[in-house]
């Protein structure tokens, strides 16, 4: 595993422990003052590092890309996708200490003007417009994959979770619509896209898959296989949340998967970090070559 | 000379002012130069292209072979090689560049390249 994987993922082991100390002292006060400080202090401090860590990788793999390699543009919207997220994660913090996962249904509330809060704009940002440009970046890379006959078929598995995501997604937005005759704010109807966005980063990632495993695991392909795992993770947090406001999660439960999104921002980190490690093997061995000369 | 001068039929009869010289030796060039030129040609070319059709590989070649599926392996996975090798063709500088190209850039290949053929 290369060195800043391996940092990235101590680092979330770490976090997580620390985690799990303010999870047992909930579970057994039944408080929330321990594990609200955990999320709103070293919460808010993670995320911050991990999108920081995503944002600058993201952008030195597109500087090793000439103007013309299709790849170039790939990792510029992958590193917009994580400038978005990171500006998100600020703004949230920056407008009222709101914790950057979460809740966003109780704010899917009417509102006039075009954002009801600085918390929304950041909301937005951090969630569709940064899941936007990932889906235009991993169109670029499937392309990229396809050219060399490395986008497989898919198996009944994929198409039984591509059909249950599709389905998720229409029931979302056949909720989400009637609410249009209340006039919603342009941030609120920004959101509802969180959704069908994140359907269409999932059949992605299921077609990014299918890829990965013909290749193997090389590190190029682990690169991949962490923005796989990341719109996975992303997804089953999504679900969390709409388990949780439909009541179908205990309190505990629910507390718990909020942990979830430390996992995501982890592997949205990794992902460009294989990158980095892949590309800069070559330079490594020329450097080595140029000093024994 | 004006644009629609060169539509005038006298420009196109014309013989060009400057003609080779009859006294230029070709054979003398040709003698030390060309040969070496192109025995160094065929060689890089064979490196690079690795031919399926030829049954006796050279060292050099083996060594290229190995060290490019080494490298694909690290940066792609163990099975890349066979979804490229599609029609029966041998790993080559020449089939792998494009792949490693594309993910990688055209700067890291050039290094990886250099790496591959170092000391060959």
């Amino acid at each position: 595993m290369p060195r800043l994987v391996r940092w990235i993922w101590i680092l979330l082991a770490s976090h997580l422990a620390l985690g799990m100390i303010a999870f047992a002292h909930f579970l057994v006060t039944g408080q929330y003052v321990v594990l609200g400080w955990y999320f709103w202090a070293l919460g808010s401090l993670f995320f911050l590092v991990m999108t920081a860590t995503e944002c600058c990788l993201a952008i030195i793999c597109r500087s090793w890309f000439d103007s013309d390699e299709p790849m170039r543009l790939a990792w510029g919207m992958i590193a917009c996708a994580a400038l978005a997220r990171l500006s998100g994660v600020l703004l949230r913090a920056i407008s009222d200490g709101h914790l950057p996962w979460g809740n966003w249904h109780q704010l899917s509330q009417p509102f006039g003007g075009l954002f009801a809060s600085l918390s929304q704009l950041g909301m937005v940002v951090g969630g569709p417009l940064s899941m936007a440009f990932l889906a235009l970046g991993l169109a670029r890379v499937l392309g990229v994959q396809r050219k060399f006959h490395l986008v497989g078929s898919l198996t009944r598995g994929d198409k039984a979770l591509l059909f249950l995501v599709l389905a998720f997604s229409v029931s979302q937005l056949s909720n989400d619509l009637p609410l249009l005759w209340r006039h919603p704010s342009l941030g609120t109807m920004l959101l509802w896209l969180s959704d069908p966005l994140l359907s269409l980063l999932l059949v992605e990632a299921i077609l990014v898959r299918r890829s990965v495993i013909r290749m193997g695991q090389g590190l190029v392909s682990k690169c991949w296989g962490m923005f796989v795992l990341a719109i996975v993770i992303t997804s089953a947090g999504d679900a969390a949340i709409w388990a949780s406001s439909h009541g179908l999660l205990s309190e505990s439960m629910t507390a718990l998967s909020w942990y979830i999104w430390f996992v995501a921002a982890a592997a949205f980190a990794s992902a460009p970090a294989y990158q980095f490690a892949a590309i800069s093997l070559t330079r490594e061995d020329s450097l080595h070559l140029q000093a024994r000369r | 000379m004006s644009l629609l001068g060169r539509w005038h039929p006298g420009f196109w009869r014309r013989e060009p002012t400057a003609t080779l010289g009859r006294d230029v030796d070709f054979e003398a060039v040709s003698a030390s130069g060309l040969d070496d030129l192109q025995t160094r040609l065929n060689h890089w070319s064979h490196l690079w292209t690795q031919e399926s059709e030829s049954t006796n590989r050279s060292e050099a070649q083996q060594l290229v072979a190995e060290r490019l599926a080494r490298w694909m392996e690290r940066c792609f996975g163990q099975h890349v090689q066979n979804s490229l090798r599609g029609e029966g063709r041998q790993i080559s500088l020449a089939t792998s560049t494009p792949i490693f190209t594309a993910f990688l850039g055209r700067r890291a290949t050039r290094e990886l390249s250099r790496r591959v053929l170092q000391d060959i």
